[in-house]
């Protein structure tokens, strides 16, 4: 088959840039890869990309097509080069570039580094025997496991475009990969760590990192899974954990968001204060309705029951989102269809659900033996 | 007529009411009967799925089941946030039955009818586009002349996509589809697929502004009279909080902003009070000015 690429060249050097077009014939089951190597082996040995694998597992052919991050090795082009279409490939998005299509991954794995990506038992040295866990309790984290951390969620990232210090979605979800682990020791440590400044609560949900991820992380409901269990432990002291309070606090009582009564408990009353003058250019447009009388839902002692009802069960935390992701695994990948990325079912990840009402708990850790 | 439940949520009740008023005096006029929810709350907006994810759950699942107690058999929303909460926990029930025959148990407990799982939810913008076009077209007779609108879609409405799936994640063209039906020509700009900042404008307010100016920003250099949007929770951030970013970057931007049900309501004829453009922060006139001559 024919493939049209259109390919920014950058180089970083002397700060040449150029959209230059390529045209090449191709086997009909050709990646955007196998038509990169085309290019490099036959029309411009210039071309600079990464690759290792070829095969959706060492991360390193992250890059854009159109604009969006993808795997060269994951994106067949036969459908493309079918439709006529050229597609313009460039490099991620929040990385600085190198040459051409290769970005400096420093800051990306300076942000992994920051999460201690590694397992805190809180020993040194075992004490009597291995630390054996089940694998439904690490089927809790299966999900997170599954990174290998390619940086396409991160390129499209709207916070970290507007804050390059956010953390961001590959390393969070790769804190929760240890904070969901129950072998880990350092959950209360890692969850003030992780809700800094530029932390989880940074995250605009815009949903950029579960769109792009070539892997099935879902990073955003990782960084949710965060935000639950930082709350599940009483780290709350950030504003957007107390903004994502004052919704818990409203559904119970009144039903409907308690919209103006936010403000003041999101920033606190001095800030809020501070904030007055704007507050009343919105007021005069009916934009800060009147906390009194409160705007109550009928039957609203059915939300309040409920609150308690689930309290007592206690599917707290991030278990509170595992438990629905059995259901949305039929759609991971491709909506609709039964096959998933290597054209067979079973190749996503399999979620875990409690059977029992409450987790199993952590294993206490083990004191070094006197 | 095509009867729906409708979920308004928060802030079409609260501080958008200007939604929830031109919505109810245009569903009609596309063949869209409204059965308003009494006995619901607030869908959690992404705050509560985090704070207490069991108990957003059970609040989605409780709109959720007054929707089927109408029996209607679609959940019609006007907000991106509301869209992708209630759907994403409607596909949690509708598909792992273990979960639902728990969260039934307990909706049962608090006297709330159980969930059987038949509502379809669905935003009043993928309605407008599908399948009520041919009435919309027939709707939006008096036309925007021409005016320039440029389409700001919002996060939620697009992505999780496997989760919304009506648009192309980043081609979506629904309101396009919409705009050029009403007689105006759409405005094409990078940014009508990003986040406008709003769920973190309260707790990073840096970090959201610098997102919010870049749609505000392209639509005027791209030439638009107006941004239009199916999200109350955007329609907030883009015309509440530009007087902010004029404090920040000394830009005067004053860009109207429309929600969805007013652009296609100004083209479809409703009256000023049902549009309640005074209540918007950016004045609308200019573009009411343009549309009388």
């Amino acid at each position: 088959m024919k493939v049209g690429l259109k390919i920014w060249r950058y180089d970083s050097k002397s700060g040449d840039k150029a959209l230059r077009e390529y045209e090449m014939d191709a086997p009909e089951e050709a990646t955007l890869l196998d038509c990169l190597d085309i290019v490099k082996d036959r029309q411009d040995g210039t071309l600079a990309y990464r690759k290792s694998c070829r095969m959706m597992i060492c991360g390193s052919c992250g890059m854009r097509m159109d604009g969006g991050a993808v795997l060269a090795c994951k994106t067949r082009m036969y459908d493309i080069a079918q439709a006529g279409h050229v597609p313009v490939i460039s490099a991620m998005g929040n990385l600085p570039i190198v040459k051409d299509l290769v970005v400096d991954m420093d800051p990306f794995w300076a942000k992994i580094r920051a999460v201690d990506p590694y397992l805190k038992p809180g020993y040194d040295q075992a004490a009597e025997r291995e630390n054996v866990v089940s694998q439904k309790q690490m089927e809790s984290i299966h999900k997170e496991s599954l990174c290998i951390m390619c940086g396409c969620c991160v390129s499209e990232c709207n916070s970290m475009e507007s804050d390059p210090d956010f953390l961001g979605p590959a390393a969070l979800a790769k804190g929760m990969r240890f904070v969901g682990d129950p072998r880990d020791g350092a959950t209360v440590e890692r969850l003030e760590t992780y809700s800094e400044e530029h932390g989880l609560w940074d995250c605009t949900r815009c949903y950029f990192c579960q769109e792009r991820c070539p892997k099935g992380v879902d990073p955003r409901d990782a960084i949710a899974k965060l935000g639950a269990e930082a709350m599940h432990n009483g780290i709350d002291r950030d504003m957007g954990a107390k903004h994502a309070k004052w919704f818990v606090t409203s559904a119970k009582t009144t039903g409907w968001l308690r919209e103006t009564e936010l403000v003041p408990k999101t920033q606190g009353v001095i800030s809020s204060i501070k904030e007055m003058k704007f507050a009343m250019g919105l007021a005069v447009k009916g934009k800060v309705p009147p906390p009194f009388p409160p705007h109550v839902a009928a039957d609203v002692h059915e939300s309040r029951a409920l609150f308690d009802l689930v309290k007592e069960q206690g599917r707290d935390g991030a278990l509170g989102i595992v438990q629905g992701e059995r259901a949305l695994m039929h759609l991971a990948h491709d909506a609709g269809g039964t096959d998933g990325a290597y054209g067979k079912g079973g190749d996503y990840p399999v979620p875990y659900l409690p059977e029992i009402d409450k987790p199993e708990p952590k294993p206490e850790p083990k004191k070094e033996s006197a | 007529m095509k009867e729906v439940a409708y979920y308004k949520g928060c802030l079409a009740s609260l501080s958008a009411k200007e939604l929830d008023i031109s919505t109810q005096a245009l569903a009609p006029k596309l063949g869209i009967e409204l059965r308003e929810l009494d006995s619901v709350t607030c869908c959690g907006a992404g705050d509560i799925h985090e704070a207490e994810p069991d108990y957003y759950l059970h609040l989605n699942a409780r709109i959720l089941s007054y929707a089927e107690a109408t029996g209607c058999d679609t959940l019609m929303t006007v907000c991106n946030v509301c869209t992708l909460n209630l759907r994403q926990a409607n596909h949690q029930l509708q598909l792992d039955e273990t979960l639902r025959e728990r969260v039934n148990d307990n909706l049962e407990s608090v006297g709330v009818p159980r969930y059987s799982g038949t509502i379809d939810v669905l935003h009043f913008l993928w309605m407008a586009a599908g399948t009520h076009f041919p009435q919309l077209q027939a709707a939006a007779h008096k036309g925007l002349k021409g005016l320039k609108i440029a389409p700001f879609y919002g996060c939620q409405i697009l992505r999780p996509s496997k989760l919304l799936g009506f648009d192309d994640p980043d081609k979506p063209e629904s309101l396009e589809r919409i705009i050029r039906a009403c007689g105006g020509e759409p405005i094409d700009y990078p940014a009508k697929i990003k986040c406008c900042g709003f769920p973190i404008i309260q707790a990073r307010e840096d970090t959201a502004l610098a997102e919010l100016i870049q749609p505000i920003e392209q639509a005027k250099e791209a030439g638009a009279d107006a941004i239009v949007t199916p999200c109350p929770l955007c329609h907030l951030s883009l015309d509440a909080w530009q007087s902010k970013l004029k404090k920040q970057t000394g830009k005067d931007f004053q860009m109207p902003i429309l929600h969805l049900s007013q652009l296609i309501g100004v083209a479809a004829g409703l009256t000023d009070s049902e549009l309640k453009f005074k209540r918007h922060v950016v004045s609308v006139g200019p573009i009411v000015e343009k549309l009388r001559v």
